[in-house]
């Protein structure tokens, strides 16, 4: 008998330390799984309710629907997800393809009942506690959404200040359809955008290689595409569902895109004008919003004539926007379009001077105001009407007139919004080294970051938490302006931190010109005296109901010199808005 | 890295001797991955089997490419001399999905091509019973092709059950609260 023979039972010992693999007693849960697929839960504050987990169930197991205590508003949809639990597989698919990661599933699984009613739970309501029990959630490494956005090609920042050449390339044909394959096609981007675009049915149609479907889906609410998908403030892409864990879908290069593809868009769209139904529409003011209220109506059957100050129709498109961003011809484009199909715009006619307001009123059935700010506001220190003092908004308009505007070498813009920008990127182009002074901090700069960011690499510089004191002139002319340095402190009120001069902090730059952006408002003096008191009007915005109606039945308002967000799309979401307003007015007896 | 793939680079340069239209990939350590044509597929694994020492068949698996218009086989092969595991892909014409059984070699292939018959609709010739596997009656597209429809099958065959009628269409729930009406236009112009 062999010593090993002896000794090989005693091995068993070691077995004496290790955990058993049967059922403890007392009774012990054993552990699920790592990442094992039980019943769901749902953050409620989080999800949007987009509803890709509805459409994603191979099973048909979830159902979106309204809730207690979820409203919807900007971004969200308001419905919440439900799961059918007699007919949820526990893929996961649900997770994978949750856009804002609120949806997870948990490590519990036990539930017996023979209701079937009870086998409906609405994640995240039913079974809060399951908070506490997530197993599989989402998961960076393995997703099957795609987060990464299709690179924008820009020109090189050297070379942009060289000229007015059109900043952004814009996509191919496969980088479009790249992009737009990234869509969920949710619909949460129409709660954000002032107009509410068709917005996944054309990002739909441009995935399907269809470009003239995309463009008649674009074109049904919006006559000034190509406008808007170069320059649109793009609320759309600030709410997209996959802009929450990713980069949004670049709805606006997909539209800019789109109406690129066509250069005359009239071939595609052959849009059917209604008969000529005998009322005729004034509107004055040939921006973004005169134009969309000018073309539905056209399209109508009315006969529109708008009046323009300016030889160029496109208002603060035209004379605000510089060239870089939305060059010449592709206005002309626009414009071309909606003269071809029967809207008449009058050039160089300023109503108040060449032509009186109440002319306009007793030639037409009704009019439509859409007028936009103009008129800079005054910094209100001391200097201010010094030579080579400008205003960014004249300095702009001058420059895309084609005129000269003296800027020096050296140019110093006052203000913080995307006007301030623009004065610096063009004065940059004019060839001037220049410095943004802003009262604030660069994140609380209304501006576009896109745009600030652009503006930095073309070399403007920003001092934030500047306020100018004085404008220092010398035999008549700028020299230099005089600044203080500001802390930040509370709005008392709860709104935005303020600004508070240090005392002391001033500092003098020597600069050649001064431009000022610090805001705009609307030039209401071709008004006659009697309707100035009979329109009402609050804070410099015309008051209108919800079809854009005034205080005075037959007149209409839209645009800047109306809504607060002042950007163009909501202007044409006015013009659209007004079209309805006024085709009630005049047709329905 | 390179000097531990000797034996798996050895089995390469043999199969390349027999086989010269072989594509053989060493995927990495133990692992071996050969692209070959359909035809001659039986002899080329019972060269395997006899010869290379991949004596067991591990399982036979089917990928749709759609967008190819192809089927592709990929049949597992082990080999316990040399511990490697060889993947033989085979592409067939989605239309004409058509190849010879292994069944001679290996009696368990059967079930295999049974359920790929069942699932993919391929043709293999010479398997001695090509009946249903786990579906009965089945009159539809062999539903693990990537062009039959789940969605509506599952909304054809079973019932909905009573209860879920408050469900919303996310879409037309954005559209009916800011007064959007979406256009339909015609498909073809």
């Amino acid at each position: 008998m062999s010593i090993k023979g002896t000794l090989l039972p005693f091995s068993a010992l070691k077995f004496l330390g290790k955990k058993p693999h049967t059922v403890r007693y007392p009774y012990q849960k054993k552990k699920t799984a790592e990442r094992y697929r039980g019943f769901h839960y749902n953050d409620i504050e989080e999800c949007i309710g987009c509803g890709t987990c509805a459409t994603i169930c191979q099973n048909e197991a979830i159902d979106m629907i309204q809730i207690e205590g979820i409203e919807a508003k900007k971004g969200d949809s308001g419905l919440r997800p439900r799961v059918d639990n007699g007919r949820c597989c526990w893929c996961g698919l649900c997770v994978e393809m949750c856009p804002t990661g609120s949806l997870s599933l948990t490590d519990q699984y036990l539930h017996t009942s023979s209701d079937p009613e009870s086998y409906l739970l609405v994640p995240g309501v039913d079974h809060p506690e399951f908070a506490e029990h997530l197993s599989f959630v989402k998961d960076d490494e393995v997703r099957l959404l795609d987060l990464a956005r299709v690179p924008m090609k820009e020109l090189d920042p050297q070379e942009r200040v060289k000229s007015f050449a059109e900043v952004v390339v814009g996509y191919m044909q496969e980088e479009a359809r790249r992009e737009a394959t990234r869509c969920i096609d949710c619909g949460i981007c129409v709660t954000a955008c002032p107009d509410h675009m068709h917005i996944p049915e054309y990002i739909g149609a441009i995935a399907d290689a269809d470009d003239e479907l995309a463009l008649k889906y674009i074109y049904d609410n919006n006559p000034m595409p190509e406008m808007c998908g170069k320059v649109c403030t793009r609320q759309c892409e600030t709410v997209c569902a996959i802009g929450h864990l990713g980069e949004p879908i670049a709805i606006r290069w997909l539209k800019r895109y789109a109406t690129e593809q066509f250069p005359d868009p009239a071939a595609v769209l052959n849009p059917t004008i209604a008969p000529a139904n005998g009322k005729k529409v004034g509107i004055v003011g040939a921006g973004p919003a005169g134009l969309s209220a000018g073309y539905y109506l056209a399209l109508r059957g009315f006969d529109v004539t708008i009046y323009e100050a300016l030889p160029k129709a496109g208002g603060m498109t035209f004379a605000g926007i510089p060239k870089y961003r939305f060059p010449m011809d592709s206005l002309d484009k626009q414009i071309g379009y909606m003269e071809k199909i029967g809207v008449k715009i009058k050039y160089n006619t300023r109503v108040g001077k060449d032509i009186t307001f109440q002319e306009i009123r007793k030639n037409n059935d009704a009019t439509f105001i859409g007028i936009g700010f103009h008129v800079p506001y005054k910094l209100g220190i001391s200097g201010e009407d010094l030579q080579n003092s400008i205003q960014a908004i004249e300095f702009l308009r001058t420059i895309n007139l084609g005129g000269n505007v003296y800027v020096g070498k050296k140019a110093v813009v006052i203000g913080g919004g995307n006007v301030a920008i623009d004065a610096a990127r063009v004065a940059r182009r004019l060839g001037a080294e220049v410095t943004i002074l802003y009262r604030r901090r660069v994140q609380d700069m209304p501006a576009d970051w896109e745009e600030i960011e652009a503006a930095e690499d073309e070399g403007v510089e920003i001092i934030p938490q500047g306020i100018p004191l004085e404008i220092i002139g010398e035999d008549g002319k700028v020299k230099a302006v005089k600044y203080g340095m500001a802390e930040m402190v509370p709005d008392p009120r709860g709104g935005r931190p303020r600004p508070k001069l240090i005392e002391g902090n001033e500092h003098i730059m020597e600069t050649d010109t001064i431009i000022g952006a610090i805001g705009q408002e609307a030039d209401y003096s071709f008004l006659p005296e009697d309707l100035k008191e009979e329109l009402k009007i609050e804070r410099g915005r015309v008051v209108v109901n919800e079809f854009k109606q005034t205080s005075i039945p037959d007149v209409f308002a839209g645009g800047d010199n109306v809504n607060r967000t002042m950007d163009a799309i909501s202007a044409i979401a006015d013009g659209v808005k007004a079209v309805e307003g006024i085709t009630h007015y005049l047709m329905d007896e | 890295m390179d000097s531990k793939l000797i034996k798996e680079q050895e089995i390469k340069r043999n199969i390349n001797n027999a086989f010269r239209s072989a594509e053989v990939t060493v995927v990495r350590r133990r692992r071996i991955s050969v692209r070959f044509r359909a035809g001659i597929l039986p002899a080329f694994i019972s060269y395997l089997k006899e010869y290379m020492g991949f004596v067991h068949l591990v399982m036979i698996s089917c990928v749709d490419w759609l967008e190819d218009n192809q089927f592709e086989l990929v049949y597992h092969l082990w080999s316990y001399e040399e511990h490697i595991h060889a993947m033989i892909k085979i592409r067939l014409d989605r239309d004409n999905a058509q190849i010879k059984s292994l069944s001679s070699l290996w009696p368990h292939a059967e079930t295999y091509e049974r359920e790929i018959h069942e699932m993919f609709g391929v043709d293999f010739e010479g398997h001695p019973g090509l009946t249903d596997l786990i579906l009965e009656d089945w009159s539809d597209l062999p539903p693990m092709r990537r062009d039959f429809d789940t969605r509506a099958f599952v909304a054809e065959t079973f019932e909905w059950r009573k209860g879920r009628e408050d469900a919303q269409d996310v879409r037309q729930t954005i559209s009916a609260r800011y007064g959007e009406t979406i256009p339909e236009f015609k498909k073809d112009k």
